[in-house]
């Protein structure tokens, strides 16, 4: 994909990884706010409910370090049949830092919104 | 075909596994039992594993060096970084230093700073039991290049050299001692946390 493309595609390519990076722990928080969740149903919402397409080896490492920040707790759970799976929840201190994440998340959006409005006019 | 697919797993997970040294036996343990359980899930069709299925999702799941790069490393500087002790700090850097380049060369300046430190203080306390040798030295070579060094005091006084400090070595030693451990601890978990900030970040996809 990259071969060809000139510097400013590739520089354009970069900001948007690096846009994505910044997003995605606050999208991992945003999965688990409904309840608790195991790595690759976080994934299917992520991918789903985004466009924050992600290699599938990013998440794990990254919910690691959620759970030693305190933000997620974990827990394995062995079903009946099948195999176990390691479960994600929000602790307390997840959901008060996903809100305050969300509200920045909010206003920067809002205001870059309002700031590329003449481009999207000028199309 | 299944076993097949099971061999696959295990290489992948071995070859995460062997980067991932220097991490207790109950992360790793954590770490692979998580990814296994989801490339099995990720690849079972129809209630089988199959080697293209299991092959599409570990390519899915990236290099398993990569991968193992990004647990390891936040993993070890985040303990260096609770624990504040010159040893786990050192002993973190060196299995960071075997990470990567950035980790090499702050464990080299690290062992410089703790290595000199050591030395002021060592000075300092062994003056008291060689008052006449003990201390920091000045010489001149033959091409009258000013050398110092320090010298702990044991054997017999260097010719040629003078001791500059007399008993000040030890207030002096003390201080420039602990001042250089200490200015060595927070050099390196400030170039563990710069380093933390930029790369232990999921990778692009």
């Amino acid at each position: 994909m990259r071969d060809g493309s000139s510097a400013d595609a590739v520089n354009a390519d970069k900001w948007e990884i690096q846009l994505r990076k910044g997003c995605l722990e606050l999208a991992i928080l945003a999965a688990l706010w409904g309840g608790k969740r195991y790595g690759l149903e976080i994934l299917q919402r992520l991918e789903s409910d985004s466009d924050l397409i992600v290699s599938e080896g990013t998440v794990y490492p990254l919910l690691t370090r959620l759970k030693s920040l305190g933000l997620v707790k974990s827990e394995w759970v062995e079903p009946e049949s099948g195999h176990p799976r390691k479960y994600y929840a929000l602790t307390a201190s997840g959901r008060k830092r996903a809100l305050e994440m969300a509200a920045i998340w909010t206003r920067f959006s809002t205001s870059m919104s309002r700031l590329l409005a003449p481009l999207a006019e000028g199309k | 075909m299944a076993d097949n697919a099971q061999q696959q797993i295990d290489a992948y997970l071995n070859r995460v596994r062997s980067r991932l040294r220097g991490l207790s036996a109950q992360t790793t343990g954590e770490i692979l039992a998580e990814l296994r359980s989801h490339i099995t899930e990720r690849a079972v069709v129809g209630g089988e594993l199959t080697a293209t299925s299991v092959d599409a999702a570990l390519a899915a799941l990236g290099s398993p060096e990569e991968l193992a790069a990004e647990y390891a490393t936040d993993e070890l500087l985040a303990r260096a970084e609770v624990s504040r002790s010159p040893v786990h700090l050192i002993e973190s850097l060196f299995r960071w230093a075997s990470l990567s380049v950035a980790g090499f060369f702050v464990l080299l300046g690290s062992v410089a700073g703790y290595f000199l430190g050591g030395a002021f203080i060592l000075v300092a306390g062994l003056k008291p039991f060689h008052p006449e040798t003990a201390g920091l030295w000045v010489s001149r070579d033959a091409t009258g290049d000013v050398a110092f060094s320090l010298h702990l005091g044991f054997g017999s006084a260097q010719v040629g050299g003078r001791e500059v400090l007399g008993w000040w070595v030890v207030p002096i030693g003390l201080l420039a001692g602990c001042g250089l451990v200490i200015l060595t601890t927070r050099a390196a978990l400030w170039c563990a946390h710069q380093y933390r900030r930029a790369h232990a970040k999921p990778h692009p996809g």
